[in-house]
């Protein structure tokens, strides 16, 4: 068979295309999109320079990176099914022949590349307007962020099935998430490592997260001048690689699981009758 | 020969020695494309168990336009899930194209497509044209062939000159019209619609019903249409099989459900508009299969539509109307409808049987 018409490749790329077209589709949200994460970024940078701290502005502004990148797979990716079910979207993949992961995986793949000019705006704007000094092992660089975003968007697919289960009030419960898993998982400040204000149980907690191991990881590649590690690198970039796997299985499974649920408890559309 | 006539010798006629469900799930008869035996569905509810579907039994043939009547909460939306491999049967069996919805929903998802006219399922920054493309991508239609489709189907219906707009920008109706072109997109074998022209104005339902026919009789497709539209199956559909409270109650031609009533039926102009309770003796006298009424608010009064069966029952209506202190403003007699055939067999009219559900 050839490759381009494979029916996973097809469906894949086209829930590819709907997802970054959309992004792009509203001038409006990317511009959102690069103003929430770098004005966040530039508060705290000016927090730490306020304080003499100026060396930790790189924290920040990688911070400012990534929660663009988490909050596409708070907002975008876990709550999307649910959307579709709202909207009658959901039962039209159901009955289709289109295999559900592939719709995930591109769903996944068209957010990190509508996510990625915003996220790369915010870190050219922060590079260019506080020069942090960084000693980046580019390799590792693009290693680590390459496992971060496969586990984070892995994540989001888990919890995509957990939101189809349980979705009721899933724009609630991203708001309750939003802030204190940014918080935790080190996107103002090291959460985790030398300089984390919170406990070692806090910690171990919070690196259940893949941001959280995936932002000390990049702390370390990007050589920051304060040296926080919490675990040496090549053995996080090994849990962020066995994250991704662990939780791209355990997605897959809980929506066959939720899909045979869902047809024996009339739950896969919204109205039953 | 009129329209009707026409449609019904078009089409395909089932094979008296038809054993059942059997045959179908063993492919041994491929007119038949989906058959439901004893079928029910129950679902959980605060007050326990609510029957949805009550051992349906149901043949559709190939290439006919087969609609299922009830009011709303009859179960025919249960059915159509069910049928599109959404839902389960509780018991019973089902098969579409000869496969088991329950073991085989993969390869009847291959075959089938499906909408529902209150859907609006699209993504909004996307055109509709991209939208159309993305879902015939979910089928694994080459990119070609797919706006090849997507224009085909898009002339048809006159949506041509919108597919270029963005999702959100179309009206409902036009949404509606994306939707039915979706539901053909996959060149299916079978089509399950749900209440395909529900909240639609006279014309866009018009040209919705005629392109449903084309896909019917053009490319020989199976198309269930669920829906408690009575103009609409009298319109389209070659056989209908009407149903109430999870139960089919009748299966048969339009033209022959209507005739089975034999007389034609009594209509009653009265004022003042009367209570619901104060019409209920006139389901009891002799010869009185039926009635169901509605409020004609502009002009003060209650129409009420009354199945008899002979001219004396009919007359001897309009004196029991009168003994009750009601007005008959004015009286005549009609052709049957199937609203009517659904009184006659029910003893009440839709609108009565979603206030009960209600």
């Amino acid at each position: 068979m050839k490759l381009h018409s494979n029916p996973w490749l097809r469906t894949a790329y086209a829930r590819l295309w709907v997802r970054a077209k959309s992004i792009y589709g509203e001038p409006l949200w990317v511009a959102v999109n690069v103003g929430f994460p770098f004005f966040t970024s530039f508060s705290f940078t000016m927090v730490y320079r306020a304080y003499g701290l100026g060396a930790y502005a790189g924290f920040a502004i990688l911070g400012g990176v990534m929660i663009s990148f988490w909050g596409n797979v708070l907002w975008s990716m876990a709550s999307q099914f649910n959307w579709d079910k709202q909207v009658g979207l959901f039962e039209i993949y159901i009955s289709s022949p289109a295999p559900i992961t592939a719709i995930l995986v591109g769903m996944s793949l068209g957010g990190i590349l509508g996510t990625a000019p915003s996220a790369a705006m915010v870190a050219i704007l922060g590079w260019v307007i506080f020069a942090p000094p960084i000693h980046p092992f580019w390799p590792a660089v693009v290693l680590v962020f390459s496992l971060t975003l496969a586990s984070l968007y892995a994540m989001g697919m888990a919890l995509s099935s957990l939101y189809l289960a349980y979705g009721r009030e899933a724009d609630s419960v991203n708001e309750a998430l939003h802030e204190p898993v940014s918080l935790i998982s080190g996107v103002y400040f090291p959460s985790v490592g030398g300089i984390s204000p919170f406990p070692f149980a806090v910690q171990a907690a919070a690196s259940l997260v893949p941001l959280t191991i995936g932002m000390d990881a990049l702390r370390q590649s990007l050589g920051f001048p304060i040296k926080v590690a919490f675990i040496p690198l090549y053995i996080e970039a090994l849990i962020l690689a066995l994250m991704a796997l662990i939780l791209l299985l355990a997605s897959s499974r809980a929506l066959r699981f939720l899909e045979n649920k869902g047809r024996r408890t009339g739950s896969i559309a919204v109205r039953q009758r | 020969m009129n329209v009707l006539d026409e449609r019904l010798n078009d089409a395909p006629k089932i094979r008296e020695d038809q054993p059942g469900l059997r045959n179908v799930m063993n492919r041994v008869d491929a007119e038949i494309t989906v058959e439901v035996d004893g079928l029910r569905r129950e679902f959980d509810s605060k007050e326990g168990k609510v029957t949805a579907l009550d051992g349906v039994n149901l043949q559709v043939r190939k290439g006919e336009i087969f609609g299922v009547l009830g009011p709303n909460g009859a179960g025919k939306t249960t059915m159509i899930r069910i049928l599109s491999t959404l839902l389960l049967p509780t018991s019973g069996k089902a098969g579409v194209m000869g496969f088991d919805v329950e073991k085989e929903p993969e390869k009847i998802r291959a075959v089938i497509n499906m909408a529902s006219g209150a859907e609006r399922a699209g993504y909004d920054f996307i055109s509709a044209r991209g939208n159309l493309w993305f879902f015939s991508q979910l089928y694994g239609i080459p990119s070609e062939e797919a706006h090849k489709r997507i224009n085909e189907l898009s002339d048809m219906l006159g949506l041509q000159n919108y597919l270029d707009r963005k999702f959100y920008a179309l009206s409902t109706g036009y949404k509606q019209r994306v939707t039915l072109v979706r539901a053909f997109i996959n060149d299916p074998k079978v089509v399950f619609l749900d209440e395909p022209t529900i909240g639609l104005d006279v014309m866009t339902a018009l040209s919705i019903r005629e392109y449903i026919l084309k896909q019917a009789k053009e490319h020989g497709r199976t198309i269930l249409i669920a829906t408690h539209n009575m103009a609409e199956v009298d319109a389209i559909c070659n056989r209908v099989a009407i149903i109430d409270k999870g139960k089919i109650l009748a299966c048969d031609t339009p033209a022959a459900l209507k005739r089975s009533l034999g007389a034609p039926s009594l209509v009653l102009e009265v004022s003042p508009v009367p209570a619901p309770a104060s019409l209920e003796p006139l389901g009891k006298l002799d010869g009185v299969k039926g009635y169901t009424s509605s409020v004609d608010e502009e002009r003060g009064l209650s129409r009420i539509q009354v199945v008899v069966d002979s001219d004396g029952s009919a007359q001897s209506v309009i004196d029991s109307v009168r003994k009750s202190g009601m007005t008959v403003v004015s009286n005549w007699r009609q052709q049957a409808t199937l609203e009517e055939v659904f009184v006659a067999l029910v003893g009440r009219g839709f609108r009565e049987r979603e206030h009960e559900a209600a």
